[in-house]
């Protein structure tokens, strides 16, 4: 009776660890190469429609994709731990030279590969149709004097007059554009804003809060927000995010999205940018609500 | 008030009988109560996802990749990333984390060392994950160059659920009466031979069930796995078992209910609950088999 015992147990524990050392210790990795692509949070779902077309366009190279903030990819473009960093701003200074630093002298490649315009979302039952920068910086940052939608000349929406601010997280290229273009370098954001981990969350929040707005790539429009135009003073015409307002700068906040690669990138990720700007890539940049570059704008385009 | 007639028979009721009963009918009721307050908000979780999430689950959810945004598709990549990370993960903490406890509850004399280590192995088991996600980050994924990966990200994992298992283990061996020990040194056997042979048979279905139990817990966990080897989105083929390696990264459940949920817009309603009760489906199975394992084993102990 015991040796039958012993026995099971010997032979339960060999099946457990039987089961999953198959597992382990296989070596079945698929034939082809993998990239990394990481970063910015606003073109994660832009650089998974990318990366999900590659895999039916070139089968051998499968596309990796992470997201969690430009500041995220950038630190991996600096750490070397990936083949492309996705950022909706532009490195700066001191990113740049550590980058240098770690690839010995040369630089990183900057790629744009499309525009995002910066949308000001506000509840659907929101009376308020545009709103000007000058305006949006007084309700963000520090000290501002904007703090009621009776101040905008409106009637509170949802019966509650304070306005609740829905900002990013500070490691996010939004938040960082958003910062420089409206609330002022030097300012900080008003206390109190709901910093949102995500670009998806900020429209969420919006959507299901009257009194609130919120900022966010205009690829996360849904039909539960309104989108606001937006003028650069009070009193100028106030102009509807858009294709062509944004190739043509007449919207004020836009800006161009990037992709960093290192030095000595493999081919495969020369192959797979440049794809990125040929026009079946550049076609799921509108097809994801996103601006693409100038030579892909359909004609015809707001 | 009827104090002047004595109960005629010794057994009857009496005030004193029936305030027991009553304080009785109270407290079955308050406890009753308690565990209504547990298994109800259970079964509207449970029915709630299952309800929200069961027209979008078909085979074909389950073994294909996301398309469309990933607002199409199934879940396969995902799927397989899970057992990929759990399978892997549990090679690595099961055989230490049991060998430790041998160790610490067998072989370790009782001296300030060992109880320091004991000490350490409670408090380990309630560090929280994203502290486990950060040290491994930092010691698997940048130290020790392993990069974004299954493995560096199922090492981490099982650093997590490494003082469980060794907690768990210690219990079970601990629950193997002392006279079994004695009774075997005293006819010559020496420690291994007495816990090869008598505390290991003795304990197992514990320690199994200890060991499964983990199962579900490293199913479930997002944190240790978004910095060292979860990825937003990756491709795989279909229906092959091995389509990820040790050194790739890998889509997960719980992972990529998080992006859909947070990141994916216009999404299904749908698709976030069937990718929920995708989750529980899979961690309940797991702990069914514990306790079949465990009812089994059970009824081979010897006392």
């Amino acid at each position: 009776m015991k040796r039958i015992l012993t026995h099971t147990t010997t032979i339960l524990a060999a099946a457990l660890l039987a089961s999953c050392g198959g597992k382990g210790s296989g070596e079945g990795k698929p034939a082809g190469i993998s990239l990394q692509n990481i970063g910015s949070d606003t073109m994660v779902n832009l650089a998974q429609a990318w990366a999900e077309a590659y895999a039916h366009a070139v089968p051998g190279v499968s596309v990796e994709v992470s997201g969690g903030g430009s500041g995220i990819g950038v630190a991996a473009l600096i750490n070397g731990t990936c083949d492309i960093a996705n950022s909706s701003r532009k490195l700066e200074k001191e990113e740049e030279e550590k980058a240098t630093a770690k690839y010995e002298g040369k630089h990183p490649t900057e790629h744009q590969v499309g525009w995002d315009a910066l949308a000001i979302y506000v509840h659907p039952s929101n009376p308020l149709n545009e709103i000007s920068i000058e305006q949006l910086s007084e309700i963000y940052k520090e000290g501002g004097k904007i703090n009621k939608w009776s101040e905008l000349g409106i009637a509170a929406p949802g019966g509650t007059d304070e306005i609740v601010r829905a900002s990013r997280q500070n490691n996010s290229g939004t938040y960082h554009y958003f910062r420089e273009a409206v609330v002022g370098k030097k300012n900080d954001f008003k206390a109190g804003s709901r910093d949102m981990n995500g670009s998806k969350e900020v429209v969420e929040l919006v959507a299901g809060t009257p009194g609130s707005i919120g900022f966010s790539g205009i690829g996360y429009r849904t039909d539960k927000v309104k989108v606001l135009k937006v003028s650069k003073k009070t009193g100028e015409p106030a102009v509807e995010p858009g294709i062509r307002s944004t190739l043509d700068k007449s919207y004020p906040i836009s800006r161009p999205m990037f992709m960093y690669t290192p030095p000595a990138a493999k081919p495969e990720v020369e192959s797979y940018i440049k794809w990125i700007l040929s026009a079946p890539g550049q076609k799921l940049v509108i097809e994801n609500g996103y601006i693409p570059l100038e030579a892909f704008a359909p004609k015809d385009a707001k | 008030m009827h104090s002047q007639s004595p109960p005629p028979v010794t057994f009857g009721e009496t005030p004193f009988t029936r305030s027991k009963r009553r304080r009785e009918k109270i407290a079955f009721a308050v406890f009753a109560g308690m565990v209504a307050c547990i298994v109800i908000p259970l079964f509207l979780i449970v029915g709630y996802l299952v309800k929200e999430g069961a027209p979008l689950i078909s085979w074909d959810f389950l073994t294909t990749n996301p398309v469309g945004g990933m607002r199409k598709g199934g879940i396969w990549s995902a799927l397989l990333g899970t057992f990929w990370l759990v399978g892997t993960s549990l090679c690595i903490s099961a055989p230490i984390g049991v060998l430790a406890a041998v160790y610490l509850n067998e072989y370790a004399k009782d001296n300030w060392f060992n109880r320091v280590i004991n000490l350490a192995v409670v408090n380990l088991a309630g560090v929280p994950s994203i502290v486990h996600a950060l040290f491994g980050l930092g010691a698997f994924v940048l130290f020790a160059h392993m990069g974004r990966s299954i493995i560096a990200a199922s090492l981490t994992l099982a650093i997590m659920t490494m003082p469980v298992i060794i907690a768990s283990t210690k219990e079970s061996l601990a629950a193997v009466p002392r006279q079994f020990r004695e009774a075997c040194w005293n006819v010559g056997a020496t420690r291994w031979q007495t816990i090869w042979h008598i505390v290991l048979p003795n304990s197992i279905s514990g320690i199994l069930t200890g060991v499964i139990l983990q199962v579900s817990r490293t199913a479930g966990e997002t944190a240790p796995i978004m910095f060292t080897g979860a990825v937003f989105y990756r491709k795989i083929e279909e229906g092959n078992f091995f389509a990820y390696g040790l050194a790739d990264q890998c889509m997960a459940l719980s992972m990529h209910l998080f992006t859909v949920t947070t990141q994916v817009t216009n999404a299904p309603h749908a698709l976030p609950f069937a990718i929920a009760t995708v989750l529980l489906g899979f961690v309940l199975m797991v702990n069914l088999t514990a306790i079949l394992l465990r009812s089994w084993l059970r009824g081979r102990k010897k006392w």
